[in-house]
């Protein structure tokens, strides 16, 4: 159950149906796993039982004889191909080592898909193990094996390659502003917490699949990746094939939360397309998909804040250290970092402060993106710290979030002027909306209930995108390269050019293509696509009009007029959305119940009503699981936990009430003003829930998730 | 390996194939069928993207046998509407939120469509209990829950 409570309304007031829903409710929506082609093979990969080895041979003989097998190839075949999204240091095939359990040694293609396995068997490879790196603290340590000893030789995309001072460093950042140190000498108190957040999975119910054939001189490629114009290029670079002659056609994304702009099948796929001469698909089990593709980044996180007497924050520094896992390919942006690495202390004025991230290399799962990339584990210590400052000083947690929360201009962890929502009217509107001071008194650790606080800051989406826009015989078809991973984007690019246009809904149609068919778009994420392919789309419609001025002519006349929507969106502005948050403890159990919440979100204009509330929604749900149960359990570099039935994940059971209420008075960058939410719901729930667990019972839990274990072994500390 | 001859109704119509014994009843309607309507999720019968209702009963089909299915009727998403007019649940699921990207949708819909069938107008705690196992990673299941009252006061 929730409520939503908007100040103003939407743009549009027709109620919003999806675009796809048809097809979605019907089950003629198409994913990658649906197609195949006649002739079609499956493929299967032979993959490393050890987190870090040396291959001393490959024998496929066995493999190759199995009746009903067409391919096996092995990484003498496709030596010295390696992909990644920046950098590309994940090998298609492992030719000389193998660095985490799950690296792929060879693949075989075959008639079915049980005959692909068995073969997979019966490949022979002798590896001599070598020493493991598990955690990112052995990662730089003295006499710590250096995991890409090559890596001056691997491709980065856009440049030069940052310098780093060990090469088992896959990125690392460093930034200061005001005088820090004399932050810290005026201090009246200085506090330091650390806090480790594990492991987690995006958990996507889609499996990844894709399917890839030679048609003449052209590579046709079917794929969940939800970047199908980043992949083409990917694919370009590491097989040697020019982008032109690859076509990439993603359909419906069942589900992506970061994960699927890294695919690492369809590299070898070509290769055994080849090798064959006909159509391969590969479908990933979730299994495989857990132990062998990449998953959020694991974080130990110290943060050191000197305080005034007020509580007001007089400097911040800050340490970061993400386990990056076997290879950094899963990670576009140019830091190898996840994207908001440095944001440790986001939200709040901060005179000085000093940040330090890396991101290490360890024989470990590839690390890569996952919704709101870096900011679950930033949140989750800024949000915690902040609250243990709070009590330390015996001031409410609101009341110390509201003399620090940042204004416009005021200069913040980035060392930047604050340009985006006013904080000081995010909380007061969140205490109102969550009838905090009331409640605050009704709860407390006499029983055994409590509120949590939490403050989350996301941008709003950057980067370039453009759409064509064509107008036949009064016909309106939008053309584009996005394919929709569930966020709703064919849906409002419909509202905003039917809204600027001034015709009913249902004269636009909505077609996406593959990557040979539109102009190329940057794919779905990074809060992209409201305010970027939302703005191309704007600007079709604006530019549709201006033809039909120029040519005197109407929407209803006999015209072919085509025009192409481009939007650049390079602002730096920001959206705060903060948690009050019920939690009850059972202190014999430590088991942790959460009840009502409140979300108050600065969304700026709603196109579409009914996505950017279930997007809300399912954020919160979504970071429910990070904060309460998800954790990718790790035994000597194995996941013991890679399904799920180990793996939990929320349930309807589990989602509690949850209120939201909208500042929508605030316009963005986006179309008519629209700002991004996909990313703005999900990272400080964790600390929400920690914080009101704390509230509840005393309990203090400094790593993700708050399991009932910890909880109990946190009261049993205080007895 | 053994095959075995199945005779059996897909939504409506008779399917007439021979499978080996080992076949997954996923696999026979997704390969063998082409229904790709139901969906493959965790693949161990935990997340319910798979759910169908074979003679009216909720399984799934990631977990049962092919050759189970002899001489049933099997409903799954594609057979929910009737001549094009959607089901008053899958109009609601539209209206209301209860997808987003839509892998889950085809088994949310089978197991609500039982569960209005076993009540009509369900409590939420029924919805809750009888819903948890479909997993839907996007929704936060507030939609969907919206999209099942929505449907049973439509009925």
């Amino acid at each position: 159950m929730t409520t939503v409570a908007a100040r103003s309304s939407s743009i549009l007031t027709e109620p919003e149906y999806r675009i796809e829903g048809r097809d979605k409710v019907t089950g003629a929506a198409r994913y990658a796993a649906d197609v195949a082609m006649p002739g079609m093979l499956h493929a299967a990969f032979v993959t490393s039982p050890f987190p870090h080895a040396r291959i001393v041979s490959v024998d496929a003989s066995a493999a190759r004889a199995v009746s009903g097998v067409r391919a096996v190839i092995t990484g003498a075949d496709t030596r010295p191909a390696r992909f990644g999204r920046r950098l590309q240091d994940w090998p298609v095939l492992c030719w000389e080592r193998v660095l985490f359990i799950g690296d792929r040694v060879a693949a075989v293609a075959a008639d079915t898909p049980a005959i692909a396995d068995e073969a997979a068997r019966l490949v022979v490879v002798e590896y001599e193990e070598l020493p493991a790196i598990l955690d990112s603290a052995a990662a730089l340590a003295e006499g710590a094996p250096i995991l890409h000893p090559d890596s001056a030789t691997y491709a980065y995309a856009g440049g030069a390659r940052p310098e780093r001072s060990h090469q088992n460093i896959q990125g690392h950042g460093v930034r200061e502003h005001g005088d820090v140190e004399a932050g810290f000498r005026a201090a009246h108190r200085v506090y330091e917490h650390t806090f480790v957040v594990p492991r987690v999975h995006q958990a996507y119910l889609e499996p990844r699949a894709s399917l890839v054939w030679l048609d003449g001189e052209r590579v046709r490629v079917v794929t969940t990746n939800k970047a199908p114009f980043a992949l083409r290029e990917h694919m370009s670079a590491s097989l040697g094939i020019p982008e032109a002659r690859i076509v990439v056609d993603a359909g419906h994304i069942g589900g992506d939360f970061g994960g699927k702009g890294l695919t690492p099948d369809e590299f070898a796929l070509y290769h055994l397309a080849r090798a064959t001469g006909r159509p391969v698909r590969s479908v990933m089990r979730f299994a495989d998909d857990v132990q062998g593709t990449n998953t959020r980044h694991a974080a130990t996180i110290t943060l050191r804040t000197a305080v005034d007497r007020d509580g007001r924050i007089l400097a911040h520094t800050s340490r970061v250290v993400f386990d990056g896992g076997a290879y950094a390919a899963g990670k576009p942006v140019a830091t190898l970092m996840p994207g908001d690495a440095m944001l440790t202390l986001a939200g709040y004025r901060l005179p000085a402060a000093r940040v330090e991230a890396t991101t290490v290399y360890t024989n470990q799962v590839p690390a890569g993106h996952s919704r709101a990339p870096g900011q679950p584990q930033n949140s989750f210590a800024a949000e915690s710290h902040m609250d243990l400052i709070a009590r330390d000083l015996g001031i409410d947690p609101l009341d110390l979030r509201e003399r620090n929360v940042v204004r416009s201009g005021d200069i913040d962890i980035t060392g930047s002027a604050w340009h985006g929502t006013d904080g000081h009217v995010l909380l007061a509107r969140l205490r109102a909306a969550s009838r905090y001071d009331v409640r605050r008194k009704q709860t407390d650790e006499t029983d055994g209930t409590g509120l949590g606080v939490a403050l989350g800051v996301r941008h709003v989406g950057r980067g370039r995108a453009s759409t064509v826009l064509r107008l036949e015989n009064g016909t309106l078809e939008l053309h584009t390269g996005v394919s929709d991973q569930g966020g709703g984007a064919h849906t409002l690019f419909q509202r905003i050019v039917a809204s600027e246009l001034g015709v009913p809904l249902d004269r636009v149609r909505v077609v996406r293509e593959a990557t040979d068919a539109v102009p190329s778009d940057p794919g779905v994420g990074g809060s992209r696509v409201t305010p970027v392919q939302g703005s191309a789309a704007l600007d079709a419609a604006r530019k549709l009009k201006a033809r039909l001025t120029e040519v005197g002519g109407s929407l209803d006349g006999d015209h072919r007029l085509e025009v192409t929507g481009e939007a650049s969106q390079e602002g730096h502005e920001s959206s705060m959305y903060g948690y009050v948050l019920e939690a009850a403890v059972d202190v014999e159990t430590g088991v942790v119940k959460v009840g009502r919440a409140t979300l108050v979100a600065d969304v700026g204009t709603v196109i579409n009503p009914v996505a950017l509330r279930g997007q809300l929604e399912g954020g919160f749900v979504f970071g429910l699981g990070q904060a309460l149960m998800e954790e990718l359990l790790m035994e000597d570099g194995r996941v013991t936990n890679p399904n799920l039935g180990d793996y939990k994940l929320p349930t309807i059971a589990d989602a509690p009430p949850l209120d939201i209420e909208l500042i929508t008075e605030h316009p963005g960058p986006g179309p008519f003003g629209a700002k991004s939410v996909g990313e703005l719901a999900n990272p400080a729930v964790g600390p929400a829930v920690a914080n009101a667990v704390e509230d509840a019972s005393g309990a203090r839990v400094m790593t993700m998730p708050v399991t009932a274990e910890k909880v109990w072994a946190a009261l049993s500390a205080r007895r | 390996m053994s095959t075995h001859r199945l005779r059996f109704k897909l939504n409506g119509a008779d399917r007439d194939l021979e499978v080996p014994a080992d076949r997954l009843l996923i696999d026979l309607l997704r390969e063998d069928c082409g229904a790709t309507g139901t969906k493959l999720g965790c693949g161990i019968g935990v997340c319910g993207a798979c759910s169908v209702l074979v003679d009216g009963e909720l399984v799934s089909a990631c977990l049962v046998p092919a050759v189970f299915v002899d001489a049933t009727a099997i409903v799954t998403v594609e057979g929910l509407a009737r001549d094009g007019a959607l089901t008053p649940l899958q109009d609601s699921f539209i209206r209301e939120g209860g997808f987003q990207c839509g892998i889950c949708t085809p088994g949310q819909l089978i197991a609500a469509t039982a569960l209005l069938g076993e009540h009509p107008r369900p409590t939420r705690d029924e919805v809750r209990s009888w819903m948890m196992g479909n997993i839907c990673r996007c929704t936060g299941y507030y939609g969907i829950e919206r999209a099942i009252d929505r449907a049973a006061g439509a009925r």
